[in-house]
């Protein structure tokens, strides 16, 4: 018997199930459906504003008619406060709650699975569907905005015109932003959903969370919170639709999701490795 | 009474000592201020089926959550299939199916998807094999033919049937089920018995937990006993029967002449009902009939006493603190070793 | 030490190394150790940077004001609060400034012949092509008495009138958006009625041109306002910031030049000789003194309800969404003297008294300097 080898199933077939077992969950299919409705119906409404008098609305709607390239940036401005961060946390709060839940978390932990890698492919499902879910919904978008309201390039807030080529680079670094952000709260609630069986919990907790933090960064008495904040980062994401790219906050955005998604993975490492199943 | 017909415990290869699958030592579990388990010294040989006889929260599924790895104890070492835990947990678990604390799956995907996404996860299964595995698996336990349907549709036995399957996913050395026949028909136990009984014959170790007697008496080749925390009693079935049916019952109308004579002869009795009961502890049954033939007393009947697994269990669980047990107890262990 | 507690122990590094990342992004920019420079004398260092020739540069200025003034929607650089602008030109005139407001941006880019205004919020563009905003700004008046036109006597002048009312000094050497300056720090003389403490300067080692200004009032440290790159390339800019072109869909608005322009100069002018601006005092203690046509504010304030009733007014910008009269009562308090009655608004920087006859005297003075000035407003 002392002939036992440690062995691991493969990786890639892990991450695959882990992928597999997301995709075919109902409220997955459900949620995904429902996001992209969000850059159409957008569209929808910005639409009939753009035929009335004067601009369509504030910010980037603003700038939408003749400029459909705008959309997806718009919608993932609209999503990214509220409903990427509940997507997100859905995701985390199933990853482990859920499984525990189920009692299938024990099931793995037996198969073995160990609890870092455990919770390495864990992170890897909401990081991927996460990713999806932004993507979907700019790629909606693009379609949606390009269809409502055509474009061959896209109009920046600084009054620029940027070529095609150039505007689907900005729509991509935006995917790519908003998703570092949404992984910044998804850490955090990854973190609550290794510490609890109900996954209601870690999404309630999650959402009290961004809302609590985002009526924190209103008042201007705690501004010295603020740039603690992960919500605060969050407006400053439109300076892509600002020419020439400001970097600057930018990248304090995203390192700022950066230290929350250390800060929630490290404390969802220390919890799942000293967890009783 | 099916005591010892199929044990066939494997002989012991290297020294003295039988080669064990899973050892605990002073193994102790404390939650807040709840001792949960205490003073923990399981021992499950190799091939045999071991029954955990606990009445509820006697700390069975804690024992054997700690024995998979899955709880810290507080004090005390585990080891699994010779590998010491937690250490060893990479080495061990692959060769370890379990079942514990009822079947865990997500409601939402089919019998067969939760296997394959369990066989996923399984170390020992190529990737090729996993749809094989899991079809094997379904075959085994009768859940072929509802193996497309979601779980969540499943009647509690078919879920605990499907728990077994994915135990059964890849050839075992130790199989651990936590109350497998839990909600389970006649017919779904009976099952479940056969399946351990090939699992045995197959040489796969068992451990089974049950708080049902004649689920233990029917499968197992040994026995533990929990109680409190703490394991009361363990060892061969058959040795544990014979050690408990050791008191002898004398039919005599001279009961009190009865007891003196054994009572001089340090000989424990206690007067029953048309005669008396004589513990067969450091004595024989031909020397006690023979002690009291020398002292005139009219021996009408003299039988053994078969109790039968539920007297032991209710005997080392409800009459606790009693001499007469601990020294039972005592003598139990002493000869299970 | 087993795995758990490695673990465990790398976990909590990761904590601590997130949770020292926080705090690290929330401190604001280190400034670093002060670069060794060689000494320049005040002197030097003002008149080195009255004679600097323009140079090509493109960076962000930070503004940071604690004036305790109120906030003007739409333009947070105007406002209390930190803010930025970003600034491009290439040294010989073309420019682009570009202000980002919340989630909409104004730019300005004056590409040599034509300045645009570009304003997202309404997508409306401003086309003042050259020599036509200049002619319409009316005459100021007050024209320099002639002016030497050698720079070197010029700017010896002005240090000079500087060293009237202010000691100014170099105060060692420090990094402003990474590039070394020098710390010129003007402060007031002692006979200086100002409520500014001092003016600090930063002056580019190399350029010799300001890289940041610092306000700074009596009784506290931090600086009341202050404007600085955060960020700066000095050399040529990409010559395509300095072009613009209207994008398509955008209102291209024109000021009309000439017939208008000559009314409105005059009607500028007639104001401008009504409102008798004046300059009372000198030094830091100047006091701005006018006299605001009675009918004036009044006059806005009804343009404003009438531009409301006929719901427009909104769409015109959010700046102008502002009742002025309740604004100036609410902002200041009600005084009154010899002099008369009016509000007296004050920030950290100084204050603006407005009388209710229309009377109005503003500077970086104390109360009483402003009450003794308006009573010499004629």
């Amino acid at each position: 018997m002392s002939a036992l080898v440690a062995t691991r199933a493969p990786l890639g077939r892990q991450l695959r199930s882990e992928l597999r077992w997301i995709l075919r969950r109902p409220r997955t299919v459900i949620g995904l459906a429902s996001l992209c409705l969000v850059p159409v119906l957008a569209g929808i409404g910005l639409w009939f504003a753009v035929d009335g008098d004067g601009p369509a609305g504030p910010g980037l709607a603003a700038i939408i008619a003749g400029n459909g390239l705008v959309l997806p940036v718009f919608t993932l401005m609209l999503a990214l406060p509220l409903l990427l961060p509940l997507v997100g946390a859905i995701w985390a709060a199933d990853g482990l709650a859920g499984e525990a839940q189920h009692g299938t978390l024990r099931g793995l932990m037996i198969s073995p699975v160990g609890r870092l890698r455990l919770l390495g492919i864990k992170a890897f499902g909401v990081a991927t569907m996460t990713l999806f879910a932004v993507t979907l919904i700019a790629f909606v978008g693009a379609i949606t905005g390009v269809v409502l309201f055509g474009g061959e390039g896209m109009l920046t807030l600084s009054g620029s015109t940027l070529p095609i080529g150039a505007a689907l680079g900005r729509i991509v670094l935006t995917i790519l932003l908003v998703t570092v952000q949404v992984w910044g709260v998804a850490a955090i609630a990854m973190a609550i959903s290794a510490c609890t069986e109900h996954p209601l919990v870690v999404m309630a907790a999650t959402m009290a969370g961004v809302i609590v933090f985002a009526v924190l960064g209103i008042f201007s008495a705690l501004d010295w919170l603020h740039p603690y904040l992960i919500t605060s980062a969050w407006d400053g994401l439109i300076d892509v639709m600002r020419d020439p790219l400001p970097t600057e906050a930018l990248w304090r955005g995203t390192a700022l999701a950066g230290c929350y998604i250390l800060i929630g993975m490290s404390l969802a490492a220390m919890r799942l490795a000293t967890k009783d199943n | 009474m099916t005591t010892s017909t199929s044990a066939r415990v494997e002989p012991a290869t290297a020294g003295s000592t039988p080669v064990l699958a899973a050892r605990t030592r002073g193994l102790r579990k404390v939650y807040g201020r709840t001792v949960a388990v205490d003073r923990v010294d399981l021992d499950v040989p190799r091939g045999a089926v071991l029954g955990m006889l606990g009445p509820n929260g006697s700390g069975k599924t804690t024992t054997i959550r700690m024995l998979l790895g899955l709880v810290r104890p507080t004090e005390g070492e585990v080891e699994l299939l010779g590998k010491a835990l937690p250490d060893g947990v990479a080495q061990a678990l692959p060769h370890v199916g379990a079942l514990v604390e009822g079947p865990g799956f997500h409601p939402f995907l089919s019998g067969r998807e939760n296997l394959r996404r369990a066989a996923a996860f399984e170390p020992l299964l190529a990737t090729g094999d996993i749809k094989q595995a899991v079809e094997d698996a379904l075959e085994r336990v009768g859940l072929a033919a509802a193996a497309h349907r979601r779980y969540r549709g499943y009647s509690l036995g078919m879920k605990q049937r499907l728990g077994l399957a994915s135990a059964l996913l890849v050839k075992r050395k130790l199989i651990v089920l936590d109350e497998p026949t839990n909600g389970l028909d006649p017919a779904g136990t009976r099952e479940v018995r056969k399946v351990i009984a090939d699992l045995h014959e197959a040489g796969s170790t068992v451990v089974v937990s049950s708080h049902l007697l004649s689920e233990i008496e029917a499968t197992c080749t040994h026995v533990a006993v929990l109680h409190r925390g703490t394991v009361v009693a363990q060892g061969e079935l058959a040795e544990l029967l014979h050690a408990d049916s050791s008191s002898l019952l004398v039919v005599t109308p001279d009961v009190d002449e009865a007891l003196n004579a054994l009572r001089a002869g340090r000989i424990s009795a206690r007067p029953i009902e048309g005669g008396v009961r004589v513990e067969l502890i450091g004595t024989t049954a031909p020397v006690v009939v023979q002690a009291l033939v020398n002292a005139g007393v009219a021996v009408h009947e003299a039988r053994r006493h078969r109790t039968g697994l539920e007297d032991l269990f209710a005997r080392l669980t409800e009459a606790e603190e009693s001499e007469h047990n601990l020294s039972a107890v005592d003598t139990i262990e002493e000869g299970a070793r | 030490m087993n795995r758990r507690r490695v673990t465990v122990v790398a976990a909590a590094v990761g904590v601590v190394a997130g949770a020292t990342g926080l705090g690290l992004l929330a401190m604001p920019a280190g400034a670093g150790p002060a670069p060794v420079l060689p000494d320049v004398s005040a002197e030097a260092l003002v008149e080195s940077v009255l004679n600097a020739k323009p140079a090509a540069f493109g960076g962000t200025v930070d503004v940071d004001n604690d004036l305790g003034i109120p906030a003007i929607a739409g333009v947070p650089q105007l406002s209390d609060g930190a803010s930025n602008l970003r600034i491009w030109t290439d040294g010989t005139g073309k420019l682009r400034v570009q202000l980002p407001g919340g989630d909409s941006e104004r730019t300005f880019v004056d590409d040599g012949r034509t300045a645009w205004l570009w304003d997202s919020a309404d997508q409306t563009v401003t086309k003042l092509p050259h020599g036509s905003f200049e002619r319409a700004e009316p005459d100021l008046g007050g024209e320099p008495k002639a002016a030497p036109t050698d720079p070197v006597t010029l700017s010896r002048q002005v240090v000079a009138a500087i060293q009237q009312y202010s000691d100014v000094t170099v105060d060692g050497t420090a990094r402003v958006a990474n590039r070394p300056v020098y710390e010129l720090v003007l402060t007031p003389k002692p006979t200086e009625k100002t409520v500014l403490r001092e003016v600090r300067v930063a002056v580019d080692s190399e350029l010799r041109v300001p890289l940041r200004v610092a306000v700074l009032t009596n009784g506290t440290d931090a600086p009341a306002a202050q404007v600085g790159f955060s960020e700066l390339t000095v050399g040529p800019q990409d010559a395509s910031l300095f072009a613009f072109a209207p994008p398509a869909g955008a209102k291209v608005t024109e000021p009309e030049v000439g017939e208008p322009s000559a009314e409105d100069k005059a009607a500028a002018e007639k104001v401008f000789t009504e409102a008798n601006p004046q300059v009372i005092g000198e030094g830091w203690d100047v006091v701005l003194a006018a006299r605001v046509p009675r009918d004036a504010l009044a006059g806005l304030a009804e343009a404003q309800q009438r531009g409301q009733r006929e719901g427009r007014w909104s769409d015109r910008g959010q700046d102008a969404d502002v009742d002025v009269q309740g604004l100036v009562k609410q902002l200041g308090k009600p005084v009154s003297g010899a002099w008369g009655s009016g509000t007296l608004i004050t920030t950290r920087v100084g204050g603006v008294l407005i009388a209710d006859d229309g009377r109005v005297a503003a500077g970086a003075v104390p109360e009483q300097v402003l009450v003794d000035a308006i009573g010499q407003v004629k």
